[in-house]
């Protein structure tokens, strides 16, 4: 599973009443979990302000649709998080074919060629939004949201090889764009 | 750069982000249409399978008794047996899970009264009406744990 916050606040109650048709305990719960779901969303959609918007609400729905299936298992901030990973890979898989299984690799630079230190938090994330999407999923995944490549292989149906191979070509790419923009 | 620095950098960016907008209005306009369905209390497996095999046996029971009243009705009249206790026949379960079988358990009640009426002794009949008590008792004790 990925990395859990620090501390999440205790929403059980909440969790109950929305499951019960609460729409204000619903609302309590959007208001503690909304920054944790949208960064997630966020940094998936390439850190596309209105795209991440977009799968936020859509997260959100889903999220009061499938209240009544939540056990209790996990803590509800990962069950809600979980959710809105698989509603933005949903949007990444709808929006067609993976280019960079298609990409050769002499189009990529060699490792290492472009340093990243002297790369600042803009222009990173300006780096990752050119990713192509299922490339950017893969990296944003494992190097961002700290999930393992058996985690990422389920959730985007691949095997854990493929993944730690769009892994390597992602980060190739990332360099390449950083190198461009440097 | 190394993998530790590399990802150094990037977790850095795995922090909570506020959307420009509140988007709640939004959702909560979405969610008229997208009702939450507060689910039915879970039954065990163990008690979903009693539920459908005493609902089986009762149809099964039915048939049986339709089949043998068939059977019955050209023989001489006897006296009407009082052994099917109207108890019986008033039991209505609070539980709609149990309605179904309560029907069932109503039309082969029905069956075996006017079998026996034809053959008040008959030792089937007596089995049968046995063993239709005892279903409805472990019925009642269905109905009695789901409260």
């Amino acid at each position: 599973m990925p990395p859990a916050p620090a501390a999440e606040p205790t929403d059980t109650d909440d969790v109950r009443a929305a499951a019960a048709g609460d729409r204000q305990a619903f609302h309590r719960l959007y208001r503690l979990h909304v920054d944790r779901v949208y960064g997630a969303v966020y940094r998936l959609a390439g850190f596309d302000h209105a795209r991440a918007e977009d799968l936020t609400q859509d997260a959100f729905v889903r999220a009061w649709q499938k209240l009544s299936g939540f056990r209790h298992e996990s803590s509800f901030g990962t069950w809600l998080y979980r959710l809105a990973v698989n509603v933005a890979l949903m949007d990444i898989r709808a929006r067609g074919a993976d280019p960079v299984s298609m990409m050769a690799e002499d189009d990529l630079p060699d490792r290492g060629e472009t340093p990243f230190c002297a790369a600042e938090r803009e222009e990173l994330e300006r780096a990752i939004g050119k990713l192509p999407p299922r490339a950017r999923a893969v990296l944003v995944l494992h190097d961002i949201e700290g999930w393992r490549h058996e985690e990422i292989g389920v959730e985007l149906g691949m095997a854990v090889g493929s993944s730690k191979a769009q892994l390597h070509r992602a980060r190739g790419l990332l360099r390449k764009v950083l190198g461009e923009s440097a | 750069m190394n993998e530790f620095e590399w990802l150094r950098q990037t977790r850095a960016l795995r922090e909570p982000v506020s959307p420009r907008r509140d988007l709640w209005t939004a959702i909560d306009a979405s969610l008229d249409g997208a009702a939450s369905t507060t689910p039915a209390p879970r039954r065990s497996t163990a008690q979903r399978v009693q539920g459908w095999v005493l609902a089986a046996s009762f149809a099964g029971l039915s048939l049986f008794a339709g089949s043998l009243a068939v059977h019955l009705r050209d023989r001489p009249l006897a006296t009407a047996s009082a052994s099917v206790t109207p108890d019986l026949e008033r039991w209505r379960p609070s539980d709609p899970r149990l309605a179904g079988a309560a029907v069932e358990f109503d039309a082969a009640s029905m069956e075996l009264r006017q079998a026996m009426e034809q053959a008040p002794h008959s030792p089937a009949l007596q089995r049968l009406l046995y063993r239709m008590q005892k279903q409805q008792s472990q019925l009642r004790q269905l109905e009695h744990q789901a409260g």
